[in-house]
């Protein structure tokens, strides 16, 4: 029901600018087809890391870089053995899930009865491993990943929204839509949120941690790797490019969506990327005296996302869609 | 010792440690005291050999180790003795460093040729300053959020600091950097080594005295729980803050130590890899003891150049892995620091502490009570699975010290 008002509430500000950007070609409406376009990528991101958070109330650092491996390997088989696009995808999503089951055993469960800080930390530091193999693997170049689909794109408001986009909003719907049902209907789904609030009390009724925690870290490179592979393609491939530009962002729209709210995720994802867009538009549009304001303050964008970030922190830590679970 | 003492609060290991006669009652003999006084002259003295006797170069790197200390330490005090995990200390060195350029540029008009102690003083005041009240600003968040969350908006403080404040061309200069002569007399780079190695003690001197002090106590007790500190009548807004601001005067310093370090002043220099790689240095220093921290910083500031030395490992790099030697470090630092948190909690302060502890004045042993078995944890190996106690109650309970960062749960409540 939540969820219902905050979309439509979500979509009725989208209208409420569309209009009365209507016909201005400096206007704002543009801003809003980049804002949702980007704001998907963040919530597809913001997906793995709630599935984490709901298991094992942690933030994965490392999600990000689950994204850019897979990225890499899906460029070391298609641009570099020359293998077919659907090829490298599978390796790519394959090889990501191994390391994600591999860094599940090798650092997350020896520190599983850890303060959750600790296991932050050895996230961070798994991603700059990471980030290091990048590097000594691939050198600081810029690479370039094909898009799934090559296509002429849509143009809405003067801004042409390429293929890879709507593949990439309909990937998220779906994957919100399918990872609910799985968190609220079947048994795994509430073994792990059973885990995650009270891993004595579960092991009591018989579920196993060590059962479960692989289960929830592979899952969430899974996410990842799906991420990374849809998000380079409209980007360039250079080390750690997911963790670099869609982390933060993409945590804020967790945050604001709740931290335990699938749907929150992307309502979040999309709002983070609106309010990012707007903020850029507006940088870029309004003066005081004469000169621009991003003249003033270099990267608005970044500042408003901290400043969104505290008020939901301090205002409402629970989010828009937060629940106990 | 009986069982009743598994239930007891043991003291973290940050605590002051006491120097009175143990409970073993064992005091060195003069001759011990000699050993002791000898051997760290020969460590302290071979350190300043070291820099006196090696090339430009090389006593610019150890500044640069020295400054790494530095921040270690800073980081240190959020981290260790705090317990809340700082990710965005790139934006206090940097503050810091911006402002002490931008003062003896543009207030003392200092050039290349002529810049006087007196105003790189001023500076180093000035930037300690500024750091303190940019980490205080964070500290007033902390009060309201914690811990995960905490961590994810210092996070976000740093981005915003590098690509935002740190790119205002009226403060920075743009892309051109902020020039920051070195004041007369330590234009060198083994003088201003000498200068760096100062600060350090001083840095040292007044964070040894603080643990010592009430304030530490405060500190350390919030650490292990706000509730309970609050119930000993601490103040726990006050304190928080406080020890905000003293990591943040740290960072100043060691932010103006690197501005006069690179004698110009870009904001490329504070990218937010950097500040991940210093949590991570502290973490393999080991948390809340300041002589593995700053081995530890000075060893990540150090071992990307010293690893280019042996000629022969550049070579065999080169030559099977086409790459540049250079890119292993990206590599090791993390490596490292995994296998610290998983392996060896503790860090090296742990794996140097029967040295550290013989040099205070105790036995050479691992353990600090004469091997009781007390609080102290064994720091033999644990492998992947951890073995769980028989009742089902987390081993961690009676070893504090052995936490990484205190009990500090999101603010989730």
């Amino acid at each position: 029901m939540r969820t219902a008002i905050v979309c439509a509430a979500i979509a009725a500000i989208c209208a409420l600018i569309l209009i009365l950007g209507a016909g201005d070609q400096t206007g704002p409406n543009a801003f809003v087809v980049i804002g949702i376009s980007q704001g998907a990528i963040y919530g597809l991101l913001a997906i793995g890391l709630v599935l984490v958070y709901k298991g094992a109330r942690v933030f994965n650092f490392a999600q990000g870089e689950f994204g850019t491996l897979a990225a890499f390997t899906l460029y070391l088989f298609n641009r570099q053995y020359g293998l077919p696009y659907w090829v490298g995808v599978i390796a790519a999503v394959v090889i990501t899930v191994l390391i994600g089951l591999a860094m599940e055993r090798v650092v997350v469960r020896p520190l599983l009865e850890k303060p959750r800080v600790t296991l932050l930390v050895a996230t961070i530091a798994f991603a700059l491993l990471a980030i290091g193999f990048e590097f000594v693997i691939f050198l600081p170049e810029l690479k370039n990943l094909e898009p799934i689909v090559h296509g002429q794109g849509i143009t809405i408001f003067t801004y042409i929204l390429d293929p890879q986009h709507l593949i990439i909003i309909g990937v998220l719907l779906a994957l919100a839509v399918i990872l609910g049902f799985f968190f609220s209907r079947t048994d795994l789904g509430l073994a792990i949120l059973g885990t995650s609030q009270d891993a004595f009390a579960t092991r009591v009724v018989g579920i196993g941690i060590d059962r479960i925690s692989p289960f929830i870290w592979g899952s969430a490179a899974f996410l990842g790797a799906i991420a990374g592979i849809l998000y380079v393609p409209t980007t360039n491939l250079v080390p750690g490019v997911v963790t670099l530009y869609v982390l933060i962002p993409a945590f804020t729209a967790a945050v604001l969506g709740g931290m335990t709210s699938l749907p929150g995720a992307f309502v979040g994802g999309v709002a983070v990327g609106l309010i990012q867009a707007l903020s850029q538009w507006a940088s870029g549009h309004y003066s005081i005296g004469d000169k621009l304001l991003q003249g003033y303050l270099p990267d608005i964008p970044d500042v408003v996302l901290l400043v969104a970030l505290l008020t939901i922190l301090l205002a409402r830590p629970q989010g828009l869609l937060g629940t106990e679970a | 010792m009986t069982d009743l003492d598994v239930t007891e609060p043991t003291p973290p290991v940050e605590a002051p440690v006491d120097d009175r006669p143990g409970p073993s009652g064992f005091s060195p003999s003069p001759q011990g005291w000699f050993a002791r006084v000898v051997v760290l002259i020969v460590i302290f003295g071979g350190v300043f050999w070291v820099t006196a006797s090696v090339k430009g170069f090389w006593a610019a790197r150890i500044s640069l180790a020295v400054i790494f200390a530095i921040i270690g330490l800073s980081l240190n005090v959020v981290l260790g003795y705090l317990g809340q995990l700082s990710l965005g200390h790139q934006a206090f060195v940097g503050i810091s460093a911006f402002v002490a350029a931008f003062y003896v540029t543009k207030s003392a008009h200092c050039t290349t040729d002529s810049c006087s102690i007196g105003s790189f003083l001023i500076a180093v005041v000035i930037a300690a300053l500024a750091g303190a009240v940019a980490a205080g600003i964070l500290g007033l968040v902390a009060l309201r959020i914690r811990g995960l969350y905490l961590a994810l908006i210092t996070l976000a403080y740093g981005f915003v600091a590098e690509r935002s404040l740190f790119e205002i061309p009226a403060l920075t200069n743009g892309g051109a950097g902020q020039p920051a002569p070195r004041p007369d007399g330590f234009v060198g780079d083994h003088a201003f080594a000498y200068l760096c190695f100062i600060f350090l003690a001083i840095v040292l001197f007044i964070d040894w005295r603080l643990l010592r002090s009430k304030v530490g106590r405060a500190i350390l007790s919030i650490k292990q729980s706000d509730a309970v500190a609050a119930t000993y009548g601490i103040n726990v807004t006050a304190y928080k803050v406080l020890a905000f601001m003293m990591s943040g005067l740290f960072a100043g310093i060691a932010g103006a130590l690197f501005a006069f370090h690179e004698t110009n002043v870009v904001s490329n220099n504070f990218n937010f890899s950097n500040s991940l790689l210093w949590v991570l240095m502290v973490v393999v220093g080991g948390l809340g003891r300041r002589t593995g921290v700053v081995i530890g910083s000075a060893f990540f500031a150090l071992f990307p150049y010293l690893i280019t030395i042996y000629s022969g490992f550049n070579n065999f790099f080169k030559d099977t892995f086409h790459r540049d030697p250079n890119y292993i470090t990206l590599v090791i630092g993390p490596l490292l620091a995994v296998l610290t948190i998983i392996q060896f909690p503790g860090g090296i302060a742990e794996q140097i502490s029967p040295i550290t502890r013989w040099l205070s004045g105790k036995r050479f042993t691992k353990h600090p009570d004469g091997g009781h078995a007390t609080g102290e944890p064994k720091s033999g190996k644990r492998g992947l699975f951890k073995r769980r106690s028989q009742n089902g109650a987390e081993p961690e309970a009676a070893e504090p010290s052995k936490e990484l960062v205190g009990s500090t749960e999101g603010s989730d409540a």
